[in-house]
């Protein structure tokens, strides 16, 4: 039978605080990582058993060892933040479609706080594909550009950008896109809205194709209930095949969770 | 023996295996959610609601976290009646489980056009009719919250059908047991009970709704005791079966429904906890039958319901 995706208790292996409330979380789930594709997520359900489950993205996935890197903003990602080596965690995945980058040679992935974490496979499955990968990643301070050397083992070059200047380039990390040497061929982006509608525009100026990995936030996961939508272009491949509704103008909601999490910029309309 | 509990219910003509139906709108067509739960386990999938011409949905953000729960306002994003029954339909008669179409509409006769087209088809097993629509006809007002625009629409449903009619309504009124027996008189075959409640969110940084339609429907944990009374009092109002729904996440939640009145349970919100929720609600509800030595989980319908005789009295734990 061809494995696919299903709901699963693992073992949290190690617990690791990169920076003040990041926190990596590696737990063991070969069955998991035979089948991860780099830009897939889990839905991780909050060990209390009350809250609904949330979309994290797969960080590393490697032989028997998953994890994931997360920033605790809410009560569920506190749950999360309370597990321990030895706990279980309960998961759902991998889920959605991820990057596409077959034959890409020169590569620029900008990844802002810990949208960091939907990009490492990414990173490493170009490196070994023999392509040139420049990081652009930014945060608030040095401290929270987290695992950066992680990176740069992987054999990308790194860019960083901070808000207050304690490491790289003082603002914005698209700022150092749009000043970047050559032209590269393919962007990827993860992090928060504002950084990848930034880096749409950077793109789109460079003429690069771009795509984003999107964070909208979700209910069940897994295309069942249509509350994670964003606008796209009705002739996208991605687009859900609907007939045309009165007052649409050439665009359709597509769900996040199943047609993305990763879209082609050019083709989002929001 | 815990396997030999009877959890079969009967819904109008409608015999299922297990009383656990998955809430329309929360479960895709079963298929999204095939690979984390065996739905050859579970009563029946409510699908989500279809309209008669196709509809775009409301603006994002759709979904909004709130204590105990989420407001939700997807506004019936569906391809309409006619792609849906040319490319979806046929699809259904896979799943290992019954498949309850659900209906919605803005006028009766849109309500009549779109059941009558549905319920033809052999995949679908019953229909559940969404009244929660406001109605284009008179002021928008929503046929759910009025007896007497839920009663012309169920008349003119049941018309159309021979199928199992299950009437979904609405927590938004202030009589529910007169809209109750009215959707019976008209000719209703079951009742779910309840719909979202309204409700809404506001961004106090950014001083904005925080749902892109403003307003939503509340479900999850922070409802459950809205809809148990609500069945309670639907229950007593009139004697066809009743789907409860509301907030329910285990088997001691899906037990309040059973002994306020339901026959059976919707499943909704709690499927984004844990698509694991539905199939273990029905293995802690053998072990519940199993413990108290009863058979049959028809024997503790409506048992905390004083409008409810029955021959079977179980005085509950401490009697
Ligand atoms: C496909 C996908 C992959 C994701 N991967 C990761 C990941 O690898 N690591 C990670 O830390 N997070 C990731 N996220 C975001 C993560 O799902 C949310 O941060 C999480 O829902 C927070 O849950 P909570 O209950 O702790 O906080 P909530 O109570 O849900 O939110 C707390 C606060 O954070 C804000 N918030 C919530 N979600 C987001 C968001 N997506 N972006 C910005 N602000 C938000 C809320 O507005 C609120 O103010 C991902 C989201 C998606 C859709
Ligand atoms: C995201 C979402 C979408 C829903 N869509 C529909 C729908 O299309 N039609 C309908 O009759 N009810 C819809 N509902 C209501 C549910 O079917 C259910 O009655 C309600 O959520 C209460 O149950 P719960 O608390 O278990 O979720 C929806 C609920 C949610 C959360
Ligand atoms: S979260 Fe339910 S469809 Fe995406």
């Amino acid at each position: 039978m061809l494995a696919g995706p299903s709901v699963r208790d693992v073992v949290v292996l190690d617990r690791t605080e990169l920076a003040p409330g990041v926190v990596l979380l590696g737990f063991y789930a070969p069955e998991l990582v035979a089948v991860t594709r780099p830009g897939q997520f889990v839905m991780a359900i909050p060990p209390g058993g009350e809250r609904a489950a949330t979309a994290l993205a797969i960080y590393e996935a490697q032989g028997e060892r998953a994890s994931l890197l997360f920033f605790v903003c809410g009560a569920r990602t506190r749950e999360l933040a309370e597990l321990r080596p030895g706990d279980t965690l309960s998961l759902t995945g991998p889920l959605g479609n991820g990057f596409t980058f077959a034959g890409a040679r020169d590569v620029a992935i900008v990844a802002g706080g810990v949208g960091i974490a939907s990009v490492l496979l990414p990173a490493q499955m170009l490196v070994e594909q023999g392509a040139r990968v420049r990081l652009f990643y930014g945060a608030r301070n040095v401290d929270f550009l987290v695992d950066r050397e992680r990176f740069a083992t992987a054999g990308c070059e790194l860019c960083c950008a901070t808000d207050d200047g304690s490491l790289g380039h003082r603002g914005f990390i698209t700022e150092l896109l749009a000043k970047a040497e050559d032209k590269p061929d393919l962007v990827l982006a993860c992090g928060p809205s504002p950084m990848l509608r930034a880096t749409a525009f950077v793109a789109s100026e460079l003429g690069v194709p771009a795509q984003l990995a999107l964070e909208e936030s979700f209910a069940c996961g897994v295309g069942g209930c249509w509350g994670c939508v964003v606008p796209l272009d009705r002739a996208s491949a991605q687009a859900p095949k609907f007939p045309k509704p009165a007052g649409e103008d050439g665009f359709v909601y597509a769900r996040v969770c199943k047609e993305g999490p990763v879209f082609w910029a050019h083709e989002l309309r929001w | 023996m815990v396997s030999d509990i009877d959890l079969s219910v009967t819904i109008g003509k409608l015999e299922l295996p297990y009383p656990t139906l998955m809430a329309s709108g929360c479960y895709g067509s079963g298929e999204e959610f095939e690979p984390f739960a065996d739905l050859s386990q579970i009563g029946a999938v409510v699908l989500k609601s279809v309209t008669r011409a196709p509809r775009l949905g409301n603006p994002m953000p759709r979904l909004v976290a709130t204590p105990a729960g989420m407001l939700n306002a997807i506004g019936l994003q569906n391809p309409g009646i006619d792609w849906y029954l040319e490319n979806e339909v046929a699809k259904f008669a896979k799943r290992p489980c019954a498949m309850i179409g659900s209906v919605a509409a803005f006028s009766v006769d849109d309500y009549a056009y779109v059941t009558e087209r549905l319920a033809a088809r052999d995949e679908i097993a019953a229909i559940e009719l969404n009244i929660s629509c406001p109605n284009v006809g008179s002021e928008g007002e929503t046929f759910a919250c009025d007896p007497d625009l839920t009663g012309r629409v169920v008349r003119a449903v049941r018309a159309v059908t021979d199928k199992t009619l299950i009437v979904k309504l609405s927590p938004n009124v202030t009589d529910i047991a007169a809209i109750a027996a009215e959707a019976e008189s008209a000719g209703a075959d079951a009742l779910a009970v309840i719909n979202t409640l309204r409700g809404m969110s506001i961004d106090v940084h950014a001083w904005k709704p925080r749902l892109g339609n403003v307003s939503g429907g509340l479900s999850g944990p922070a409802i459950r005791p809205v809809a148990v009374l609500a069945v309670y009092e639907a229950a007593r109002a009139v004697s066809i079966p009743i789907v409860g729904q509301g907030g329910i996440e285990n088997a001691t939640d899906a037990l309040e429904f059973f002994l306020a009145g339901a026959s059976a349970i919707a499943i909704g919100t709690a499927n984004f906890t844990d698509p694991r929720i539905p199939i273990r609600i029905v293995d802690e509800l053998r072990a519940y039958l199993a413990a108290r030595g009863l058979r049959s989980l028809r024997d503790i319908v409506g048992k905390a319901n004083v409008g409810f005789g029955s021959p079977f009295q179980y005085e509950g734990d401490v009697g």
